[in-house]
């Protein structure tokens, strides 16, 4: 290796008063700030960066930009990083991918002495007998070759990825020349603009330009720099464009994160990505030292690196022609210029580790370490395509354009045509003031129509034309292939040749061949691919390339990490008010839906006898409330829950089902009437959001002439349940204003009053576990001196909190099923134990005529209380009821505790109708294959089934 | 009322960054009372607010128009009987004091806008949500009210939810300012 770094270029990136370390392969080399990670290396005089992917091919440098498909690298944990344009830190610590042992010595070169049985298809056609070799063997060799880097598990030394969004008038994809142009004169015309370019600078090609070029250059970034209007955002990626320009936006190199995902919406989107040079199909055209005349003059002119010693340039555009200049400025000798218009080509490169030798067309061999070639450009429409056009090919000027857009998508710059710098930032400009003109239409229709945002001020703009002058196209030869293969996707190894046997096998037509071949499918995305694969297929096929078309381009524009998609990640959590009481005394927590709530505080069992013997509180506050004002409540009630409401007095609390469209059972609960008008609704924890919605929907669509009001209060009320024998005495000590002897206060009543000085509270008595309980709702705000007044004054009670689990214990014992666990898609009211509680005579009710229909049903299954006859074995819920010794499934247990009153286990289940009588002996298959019998019971309640103890 | 003190379900001091540009304060004890009637009722001809706009009485109170036919009123603690009282109840008319039921929070600064867009894709433009403005939207995934409320002609948007989520709203936009220079508080991350 012998260092490249040449001496001061004008428009070079690199500070040389600066000294990067980082290392390659663990080896310690240095940079200047401003380098990539590439082009440190290449001026260190490293030439080999990375294997290929299928033939482990040496490569080297060959666009030197974001799309080198030989410069994936992997930096510290961080997999696939593009040397070609990630900037160089200190300590970054580089490595090959993809190599085994080592990059020089790679032993999956093996595959270049099979490469014959590795051609178009090869998946396809391999790994497909015998079969039961794929997960054993197969699967475990493709991953071994998978390409890529490494991503580690277990560290996460990234830290977290990022989001935003914004709402520019203006978006422009494309910092180059035009880009730049057309954002300053849409900011001009009044419109925000956001500028996206892909690179970490501004400048497109006027960056390794001439003098004037640099000129220009400053002028533009000066310009940019002191509009307001226009937030610029380099080394990001437009990534994708979708309805009503919504367009993602990858920003890398964030100081807070390693990239963000800006979702932007965007007036008007501007397409400007300028053109991506066009590789050579020739044998040996992946041979290092083979690269694009872009590549050498962004290597001599932004990095000061001398790309090789001995060139010879195959030119086809002026591209060529500058890049010779470079060369010869930079001290490279020029062996030949060869003028592709003129005929002259290269046929094959020998060399392995660099190149050696070049034949050319006419016979001759040249000796040389580089070659440069520059035939043509390839138009990156993929932000046009995601946009519903389907560019054209012109083979006047050999590449596709623009041919058909909305108008809120407008391209400019040099996808659209040639020109000169003068020409293309006029038609940047009035790229510009279009996509404004535009934007600001559409703003002006979205103010006038959003109720918060001012009044827009003036008439409404008119309807802009596009008049702007087309740019030229200047003619091209259409150069593609030499009469040698060689590769057409250099990330994926397909060759010409491949392709060619493709379209013999008969996947002759592009978006086939794409498919059976992955041709254009790798990291470069078919930037560098494409064209040159529709030519190579025209060429089998005989047609012109305009009749072959060419592929679809869909999101992302270039690949995107997981990390930016997931962006940050948001999991809303719901806590009581008492939530942190709970964690201070040792609640073990449980994630119920989006609720944390405590499952225990210490043995479960415990505090259920507890709840049995004196009194226990639980934190119940999830339980969906709502608050019903209006006079047609009872006509609401009516028509959502299967029984009656009409004559619920005020003071008195109801339970009441409601089922869907489909008479299966979606909720249930107790709703209280508070005063005339007023009435309290409870559901379930989980179906509180449903239940409103559903409420909401009945109200504003077809019952709007019903005058009743529904708001959530579920988080404003905080919930406490107050259980067991002892509950009415600790309420005694603490609740002011409400009588609660038996007769005053009974079963399924509801009173306001005070509970510790809290004005305001809502006391229910109803119960969940069996016992005589009271439910308190109360202001949030101070509802955690209420517990701990509970607490507190109920000590010498015995009274303590329970959790969730204690809970589920109490209602089972008690028989109360759980909506969603005890029910399912097909319990419909009457099996579910309902029956006595839907009223069928009723005017309106959702759901009626499934219910009636649902009653003449014999087929339903059947919610049934069930005992196993062992009564220490608890089958775990989801346990299959079958037949005897047989795998028929006759049900399922729904639920299943050991009951600490009872001493033994209890379930309630889903049985077949037949099974459902009382006394009824089924089988249970447990988890690990064994079968107990267990008994229906007459009752679901295991416990009290009268409710003797809660009614005391 | 009752003498005892509200407690909020937000614990951190307000935060802010060295520079001043952000600040972030839990606002939940405010007084906080919903309205719903038709715009034809006493109370809608009281109220006068559109739906998406806001306007602050004399008596202090900020009256927002949050959906149609639905009014908020915000005033400071304590206030939630007076503030009941002030409205009109003829016709068709819910008052519902929701102060124990929203959690609220006020982000203010020059750098608020940078903030609120990593957590709310609302367009937050001057014209397009002027000071005044009134709008909801899904602030880090949870459905929350926002009103610009500017002061001192800085701005400033109060932000309320259900009362569950406060904490965890609380912590996902002050995990927003940190890129603004403000310190999370320990307890407070959400990764």
């Amino acid at each position: 290796m012998s260092p490249r770094r040449i001496p001061s270029r004008p428009g070079e990136l690199i500070d040389r008063s600066t000294t990067v370390s980082f290392t390659w392969n663990g080896r310690a080399f240095t940079g200047h700030q401003g380098d990539t990670i590439a082009s440190a290396l290449a001026a260190a005089g490293v030439e080999i960066f990375s294997r290929s992917m299928k033939y482990h091919r040496r490569r080297g440098i060959f666009s030197a930009n974001h799309w080198d498909p030989n410069l994936s690298v992997q930096v510290g944990d961080e997999p696939n990083v593009r040397a070609g344009s990630r900037r160089l830190l200190e300590g970054m610590q580089v490595s090959a991918q993809n190599v085994w042992p080592s990059l020089r010595f790679d032993l999956g070169t093996a595959n270049q002495l099979v490469g014959r049985f590795l051609s178009a298809g090869f998946y396809y056609k391999t790994f497909m007998r015998p079969q039961f070799l794929w997960h054993s063997l197969y699967q475990r060799i493709l991953r071994k070759f998978a390409p890529g880097g490494r991503i580690h598990w277990n560290t996460s030394t990234h830290g977290a990825y990022d989001k935003r969004y914004a709402h520019p008038d203006v978006l422009i994809a494309g910092g180059g020349p035009a880009g730049m142009a057309a954002a300053l004169s849409a900011a001009e015309a009044g419109a925000t603009v956001m500028l996206v370019e892909q690179e970490p600078e501004l400048g497109g090609h006027l960056r390794w330009g001439a003098n004037d070029d640099l000129e220009v250059l400053a002028d533009l970034r000066s310009a940019v720099e002191a509009s307001p209007g226009i937030e610029v955002l380099v080394d990001s990626t437009v990534s994708g464009r979708y309805d009503h320009n919504w367009i993602a936006i990858n920003q890398r190199s964030h100081p807070l994160a390693p990239e963000r995902l800006i979702k932007a919406r965007a007036g008007s989107l501007v397409v400007a990505p300028g053109l991506i040079e066009r590789p050579y199909v020739f044998a040996g055209n992946d041979t290092p030292g083979v690269m694009l005349a872009g590549a050498v003059r962004r290597l001599t002119n932004l990095w000061a690196v001398r790309p090789g010693d001995r060139a010879v340039v195959l030119t086809a555009s002026s591209e060529g022609d500058s890049a010779v200049a470079d060369l010869e400025s930079a001290g490279v000798e020029i062996v030949e210029v060869l003028d592709a218009r003129s005929g002259a080509d290269i046929v094959k490169v020998d060399g392995r580790g660099r190149v050696r030798k070049v034949h050319l067309g006419d016979g001759r061999t040249l000796a040389a370490d580089l070659v440069v070639t520059a035939t043509g450009w390839t138009a990156p429409t993929s932000l046009l395509n995601m946009a519903g056009d389907r560019p054209v090919y012109d083979p006047v000027a050999a590449r596709y354009f623009p041919h058909a857009l909305p108008d809120n998508v407008l391209a400019t710059g040099g996808i659209t045509g040639d020109g000169s710098i003068a020409e293309l930032l006029a038609h940047g400009r009035e790229t510009g003031e279009l996509a404004a003109a535009r934007a600001l239409r559409i703003r002006h229709d979205v103010l006038t129509t959003t109720a918060r945002s001012t009044s827009p001020k003036g008439p409404r703009p008119e309807t802009v034309p596009d008049d702007r002058i087309p740019l030229r196209r200047v003619p091209h030869p259409e150069c593609y292939r030499s009469s040698t293969h060689g590769l057409v996707d250099f990330s994926e190894d397909i060759s010409s040749k491949d392709l060619m046997q493709a379209a013999s096998e008969g996947f002759d037509s592009i978006e086939l061949m794409k498919r059976y071949t992955t041709v254009t499918m790798g990291p470069s995305q078919g930037k560098l691919e494409t064209v040159n694969a529709a030519s190579v297929l025209a060429e089998a096929r005989q047609v012109d390339m305009a009749d072959v078309g060419t592929t679809v381009w869909r999101p992302p524009f270039s690949p995107i990490s997981l990390g930016a998609l997931a962006g940050r990640i948001f999991e809303p959590v719901r806590r009581s008010a008492l939530q942190d009481w709970h964690e201070a005394n040792g609640a073990v927590n449980l994630l119920a839906g989006q609720w944390v709530r405590p499952d225990r505080y210490g043995d479960p069992m415990a505090e259920a006898l507890n709840v049995r013997n004196n009194v226990g509180l639980i934190d119940v506050t999830p339980l969906g409330k709502l608050d019903l004002r209006g006079p047609d409540v009872p006509k609401l009630l009516e028509l959502v829950y299967v029984n009656r409401w009409q004559k619920l007095k005020v003071g008195r609390v109801r339970y009441g089902a409601m089922v869907g469209e489909d008479g299966v059972v979606s909720d249930d609960g107790v709703t209280g009437r508070l005063a005339k008008d007023h009435y309290l609704m409870t559901t379930t924890s989980s179906g509180a959001g449903a239940v409103w919605e559903m409420l909401e929907d009945w109200l504003q669509t077809y019952r709007s002439d019903w005058e009743v009001h529904v708001t959530p209060v579920t988080g404003g009320l905080t919930s406490i349940n107050v259980a067991g024998p002892r509950s009415r005495d600790l309420l005694e000590r603490l609740v002011g204003g409400v009588d609660l002897s038996a007769d005053a206060f009974p079963y399924f009543s509801v009173r306001t009053g005070t509970v510790a000085g809290v004005a305001d509270c809502i006391i229910w008595r109803i119960g969940f576990t069996g016992e005589l309980s009271y439910e308190l709702h109360v202001p949030s705000g101070h509802a955690l001196h209420v517990w701990e007044s509970l607490l507190a004054t109920g000590s010498d009670l015995g009274a303590a909190p329970f959790g969730v689990e204690a809970q589920r214990i109490l209602r089972l014992e008690k028989g109360h099923y759980i909506v969603g666990q005890d029910t399912d898609g097909l319990s419909k009211a009457p099996t579910a134990g309902l029956a006595g509680l839907v009223k069928l005579d009723k005017e309106d009710t959702v759901g009626l005529p499934e219910l009636r229909a649902a009653f003449d049903r014999t087929d339903l299954p059947v919610l049934v209380g069930l005992q196993p006859d062992d009564p220490t074995v608890v089958p775990e819920e989801a346990c299959q009821i079958v037949a005897g010794d047989s795998n028929e499934i006759l049900g399922r247990v729904t639920s299943s505790r050991m009951s600490p009153t009872l001493g033994r286990s209890i379930c309630l289940a889903q049985v077949d109708p037949k099974l459902a009588a009382a006394g009824t002996s089924v089988t249970v298959k447990l988890v690990d294959g064994s079968r107990i019998t267990a008994t229906v019971q007459e009752h679901h309640a295991h416990l009290d089934p009268e409710g003797e103890r809660q009614r005391v | 009322m009752s003498e005892i003190d509200f407690r909020g379900p937000v614990d951190s001091v307000a935060l802010s960054a060295p520079d001043g540009a952000i600040t972030l304060a839990d606002e939940s004890s405010c007084t906080k009372v919903l309205v719903r009637g038709a715009r034809k009722t006493a109370a809608g001809i009281h109220l006068k607010v559109t739906y998406g706009r806001s306007r602050r009485r004399k008596d202090g109170v900020l009256v927002c128009g949050s959906r149609p036919g639905e009014w908020t009123l915000l005033a400071e603690p304590g206030r939630s009987g007076d503030v009941a009282e002030s409205i009109p109840s003829e016709g068709f008319v819910s008052i519902v004091d929701i102060t124990h039921g929203r959690a609220m929070l006020r982000i203010s600064g020059r750098d608020a806008v940078g903030a609120l867009a990593k957590v709310c894709n609302v367009d937050l433009a001057d014209d397009m949500t002027p000071d005044g403005a009134v709008f909801s939207g899904s602030v880090a995934k949870v459905t929350c009210d926002l009103v610009r409320d500017d002061r001192d002609g800085e701005r400033s948007y109060l932000i309320s939810c259900e009362r569950s989520f406060g904490r965890y709203l609380f912590s996902a936009v002050a995990d927003a300012c940190v890129e603004f220079g403000v310190d999370m508080p320990p307890g407070l991350s959400i990764h």
